[in-house]
C-alpha cells in the first residue's frame, strides 16, 4: 500500500515538474520574441562577465565602467579629465591631507529621498570597513560638515585619492542593508528592474536622475560566453556584443565592428630578486635567472610585439611598454625598439651568458637560462601569448617552460616564477601598486619584489603632489627619468607585451559615442558613457 | 541455396585465408598502426609544433596535411603527439587498472567471506556511479594534471574486470585438480601461482586490451572538459575542445582530423582486443 502511494507521489512530482518546465521555457521564448522587435528606446547588450558580487560600490561595483545605479562625486569625461558629478567643487588643503568636497543640493536617490553629505560619509565608511578591493587604506576619517559639505582627512598626502572620488558610487544610508548588492538604490542614470543570476540584468531609466537623461529607457545586459555572444549577434537578438579577436574576420550583416583602444594590457612579470628568501607563508621568493637584468632586457628587446598583435589579436591591439600606455601619466620615452634579436643576443653575450654544452640553451655560472612562465588556464589569449613568447625566445637560447594553472596555483608560484598578467586602470595609483617597493608580495601587486629607491622616491612625490598635472610629471619620471625607471629602458621588471583592443559588434546605426581608452575587462568599460549612446538615425 | 553457398566459398578462397588468418592479419596491422603512432609521436621534435604566426589557420595542404591552428602550429604533428600521449596515458592507466583488478579479484575469491563481501561491495559501489563522474572526482582530488588523470584512470576502470577475475578464480578453485593439489599439501601461494594464475592469463590480457580504448576515450573526455593537462599540451581532448571555438569560424579541419584519428586508434585497439578474444577462446577460435 505504502509502495503504491509512494509511486503516486513520484508520478505526481514528475508531472508537475514537466508542466512547470514547460511554463518556464515558453516564458523565455516569449522574452526572445520581445527582443527581436525591441522598440527604439530599448537596448540589449551581450557581455561576458557578470558582476557576481552584485552592485554594491562599497565592495567594488563600478570600478570598471559606469556604476549605472549610483553616481559618483567626480567623474572623468571622454578625454579622461576629471569633472564634477555629484560635487560642485572640491579643494585640497596645503599639506594635501584634507579634501573638502561641496555637493549639489538637488540630488535625489531613485526612491525620491535626497542625497546628503551623510550618505557620502556613510559610503566611504562602509567601503573602508569592508576591506574589499576598494583601496581606502590612506583614508583616516570622513566628516559631514553640513548637508552639502564633506571633509576627507587622509593619513598622508595622496594625489591619487581623487580616483576614489571618481570610482566610488554613493549609496543611500537609509536604504543600505545586507541585500543592497542585489537591490541597489542610488542616484545614477538607471535603476535595476530585475537580475536573473547567471543570465541577465535589466535596467530602466531612473526618473530622479539629475544629469543628462539616457536616450535608452531600458537596457538589458545578457551574460553570454564568447561563442554565444557572437551567435546572438549573428542572429540579431542583441544590439551590441563583445567579441574576441578570433571572430573579427567574419562579417555579420547589419552589424559593424568597433575596436576600442585600451590599457587592458598583458605582460610578463619577472621575479626581480635572487632566490633564497621565503614569504611569511613559506612561498619561495625570487628566481636566479630572471634576477639577471640582461635576461629581462633581452626578452624585452627581442620580443616582436607587432607579430603578437598581428598573429594573436588579428591586428586589434597596440604594443605595450608600460602598464599605463596612452594615459595622461604615461611617459612616451618608454617606447623601445623591439623585435631586435641580434641586439638581445649581444646583450646576453656581454652579460656572460654562453651556450657551452651545445643544447641550445645559454648558461652562466652553471645556471641554465630557463624559467617557467605561468598563465591562467582558461584564457585563450594569455595561452597564445605565453606559447608564442616562449617560441620567440627559443632562438635566443632562453628556454621558457610554459605552464598553466588556476589563480590559486599561480598564487603559490608567482613570487618565484614569471607570470603572464594583465592590468589597466584609469587610476595612476595602480602603477604604484604594481611597482612600488612597499607593495612587494602584497596580493597580486608587485609579485616580482621589484624595488628601486629612485622610483619609490618619484612615487612619493607623485602621491604628495597637489594637482594631477604635477603628479603626472612624477609618474612619468618614475617610468624613465633619463637614467633609471621602471620601464624596459630602466630596470625592466616586466616585459609588457600588448594592449588588447576591445572589440564590439553592434547594430550599424548604434552610436556609442566617443569611447575613452578602456581599462582592464571586456564589456563593462564600454558603459562609461552609456548615457550618450543613441541611434544615429 | 546451393549456388549461393558456392559463391561464398569462392569469394573466401580468393584470398586463400580463413577467418582465423584474416583476424590475425588485421590484428597485426592494427598493432603496427598503434606502434607507429606512438613511436612517431615520441620521436617528433617539439619544433614541429612551434608557433608560426605567419602560417596561421591554413586549410589542409601537402605541407600541413591536417592544416594549422590559430597559432600556426602544424595540426598533423599535434594530433600525432596527442595520440601518442593518449596511448601512453592509456597504457599506464590500463596496466594500473588491470593490476588492481587482478589483486582484488584474486583476494575476493581466495581470502574468505569477509574479504569477498567487502570487495564485491566495492565493485558494486564503483559500478553504480558512472566512470566519468568518479574519474573527475578522483582527478580533481589529486589536483588535476597528468598525475591526477593517470591515478583517476587507474582507480576507475578495474571493477568489471575484477568481477570477471573473481568469478574465474572461484571456478578454478573448486576444480578437482586444485582440490587434489590442496589435499596433497601444496600451499595456497603455490596453488595460486601454478594453478590459478596461468588460467587467468587470457582473461587478463583480453580485459587489458578491451580496457584500453575505454581509458583513452575517458582521458580525452577529461582533458576535453579542461580538467587534465595544461591547455597548451598536445592532448587529443584538449585539441578537440579548442577546435570547438573555431568551428563557427569554418575551420573544420581542427576538429575533423584529430577526431577521426582518435576514432581510428580506439577502433584499432578494440579490433585487436576482440580478435585476441576470438583467437584465444577455444570455443570460438574455429568459427
Amino acid at each position: 500500500m505504502t509502495k503504491k502511494i509512494f509511486r503516486l507521489i513520484v508520478i505526481a512530482v514528475f508531472t508537475c515538474s514537466i508542466i512547470l518546465a514547460g511554463c518556464s521555457t515558453s516564458k523565455s521564448s516569449q522574452n526572445n520574441d520581445n527582443n527581436e522587435v525591441s522598440p527604439k528606446d530599448e537596448l540589449v547588450l551581450a557581455f561576458g562577465s557578470e558582476p557576481e558580487t552584485g552592485f554594491d560600490p562599497a565592495t567594488g561595483w563600478g570600478r570598471y565602467g559606469s556604476p549605472l545605479f549610483q553616481s559618483t562625486l567626480l567623474k572623468r569625461d571622454d578625454k579622461l579629465n576629471i569633472v564634477n558629478d555629484l560635487a560642485t567643487s572640491y579643494e585640497v588643503n596645503d599639506d594635501g591631507k584634507v579634501w573638502t568636497v561641496k555637493l549639489r543640493d538637488d540630488v535625489k536617490f531613485s526612491d525620491a529621498e535626497p542625497l546628503t553629505a551623510e550618505d557620502v560619509k556613510f559610503t566611504f565608511d562602509t567601503a573602508a570597513n569592508n576591506g574589499s578591493i576598494v583601496d581606502l587604506n590612506g583614508l583616516e576619517k570622513v566628516e559631514a560638515v553640513d548637508s552639502t559639505t564633506v571633509k576627507f582627512t587622509l593619513k598622508e598626502a595622496r594625489s591619487t585619492f581623487v580616483n576614489n572620488l571618481v570610482a566610488t558610487g554613493i549609496v543611500p544610508k537609509h536604504a543600505y542593508g545586507e541585500n543592497y548588492a542585489e537591490n541597489p538604490v542610488g542616484s545614477g542614470p538607471f535603476q535595476l528592474v530585475q537580475w536573473d543570476k547567471g543570465q541577465q540584468i535589466i535596467v530602466k531609466e531612473n526618473p530622479e536622475y539629475y544629469g543628462k537623461k539616457p536616450y535608452f529607457k531600458k537596457v538589458t545586459f545578457v551574460f553570454l560566453n564568447e561563442d554565444s555572444a557572437f551567435a546572438a549577434a549573428q542572429a540579431g537578438t542583441v544590439d551590441l556584443a563583445y567579441i574576441p579577436a578570433a571572430f573579427s574576420k567574419q562579417n555579420v550583416t547589419g552589424m559593424k565592428l568597433e575596436a576600442v583602444k585600451t590599457v587592458d594590457n598583458r605582460g610578463i612579470v619577472f621575479p626581480y630578486v635572487k632566490s633564497g628568501n621565503f614569504t611569511e607563508d613559506g612561498l619561495p621568493i625570487g628566481n636566479d635567472v630572471t634576477a639577471d637584468s640582461a635576461i629581462r632586457h633581452a626578452i624585452n628587446i627581442a620580443m616582436d610585439r607587432k607579430a603578437l598583435i598581428e598573429g594573436i589579436l588579428e591586428g586589434y591591439g597596440s604594443p605595450a611598454y608600460t602598464s599605463v600606455d596612452g594615459l595622461p601619466w604615461w611617459n612616451p620615452d618608454t617606447v623601445i625598439e623591439d623585435a631586435d634579436a641580434d641586439g638581445a643576443r649581444k646583450l646576453l653575450e656581454e652579460a656572460g651568458w654562453k651556450d657551452t654544452d651545445g643544447d641550445g640553451i645559454l648558461e652562466k655560472d652553471n645556471i641554465k637560462a630557463e624559467f617557467t612562465l605561468y598563465y591562467v588556464a582558461d584564457d585563450a589569449i594569455r595561452q597564445s601569448l605565453a606559447i608564442s613568447v616562449a617560441d620567440m625566445m627559443k632562438p635566443l637560447g632562453i628556454h621558457i617552460k610554459v605552464e598553466s594553472g588556476s589563480w590559486d596555483i599561480i598564487g603559490q608560484k608567482m613570487y618565484s616564477e614569471a607570470v603572464l598578467m594583465g592590468w589597466g586602470s584609469h587610476d595612476p595609483h595602480e602603477m604604484y601598486n604594481i611597482y612600488g617597493g612597499a607593495n612587494a608580495g602584497v596580493d597580486y601587486y608587485n609579485t616580482g619584489f621589484y624595488k628601486n629607491d629612485t622610483v619609490d622616491g618619484y612615487f612619493k612625490q607623485a602621491l604628495q603632489a597637489k594637482s594631477e598635472a604635477e603628479a603626472n610629471e612624477f609618474w612619468q619620471k618614475a617610468q624613465w627619468d633619463g637614467t633609471t625607471g621602471l620601464s624596459a629602458k630602466g630596470d625592466a621588471p616586466w616585459a609588457w607585451l600588448v594592449n588588447i583592443d576591445h572589440l564590439y559588434l553592434m547594430k550599424e546605426d548604434l552610436d556609442i559615442g566617443e569611447q575613452r581608452i578602456h581599462v582592464h575587462g571586456h564589456g563593462w568599460p564600454a558603459t562609461d558613457n552609456i548615457v550618450d549612446w543613441k541611434w544615429s538615425k | 541455396m546451393i549456388p549461393s553457398l558456392k559463391v561464398r566459398n569462392k569469394e573466401e578462397s580468393r584470398f586463400f585465408l580463413n577467418r582465423r588468418q584474416r583476424k590475425f592479419i588485421t590484428s597485426i596491422l592494427s598493432a603496427i598502426l598503434l606502434v607507429t603512432v606512438v613511436v612517431v609521436g615520441v620521436l617528433l621534435d617539439e619544433e614541429r609544433i612551434a608557433t608560426n604566426l605567419i602560417t596561421r589557420n591554413l586549410a589542409p595542404s601537402l605541407d600541413h596535411p591536417f592544416g594549422t591552428d590559430w597559432l600556426g602550429r602544424d595540426m598533423f604533428a599535434r594530433t600525432i603527439m596527442g595520440l601518442s600521449l593518449s596511448v601512453g596515458v592509456g597504457l599506464i592507466g590500463a596496466i594500473g587498472s588491470t593490476s588492481i583488478a587482478l589483486i582484488l579479484g584474486m583476494a575476493a575469491a581466495t581470502m574468505g567471506k569477509v574479504a569477498d563481501r567487502l570487495i564485491s561491495w566495492l565493485i558494486d559501489l564503483f559500478l553504480s556511479v558512472p566512470h566519468l563522474v568518479t574519474l573527475i572526482l578522483i582527478a580533481f582530488t589529486f589536483g588535476g594534471g597528468f598525475k591526477g588523470i593517470v591515478i583517476g584512470l587507474m582507480l576507475t576502470h578495474w571493477p568489471s574486470l575484477a568481477r570477471v577475475i573473481r568469478a574465474e578464480v572461484m571456478q578454478i578453485r573448486s576444480a578437482e585438480y586444485v582440490q587434489i593439489s590442496r589435499q596433497m599439501g601444496k600451499s595456497k601461494w603455490w596453488i595460486a601461482v601454478h594453478h590459478i594464475l596461468p588460467h587467468l592469463t587470457p582473461q587478463i590480457l583480453i580485459g587489458f586490451m578491451l580496457m584500453f580504448p575505454h581509458v583513452i576515450l575517458h582521458e580525452s573526455a577529461v582533458t576535453f572538459i579542461g580538467l587534465g593537462l595544461s591547455p597548451h599540451e598536445p592532448a587529443i581532448g584538449i585539441i578537440l575542445s579548442e577546435s570547438m571555438k573555431y568551428l563557427s569560424a569554418g575551420m573544420w579541419w581542427l576538429a575533423f582530423f584529430p577526431g577521426l584519428c582518435l576514432l581510428l586508434i580506439v577502433q584499432a585497439f578494440d579490433r585487436i582486443g576482440e580478435n585476441f578474444r576470438l583467437l584465444m577462446d577455444p570455443t570460438k577460435s574455429n568459427d
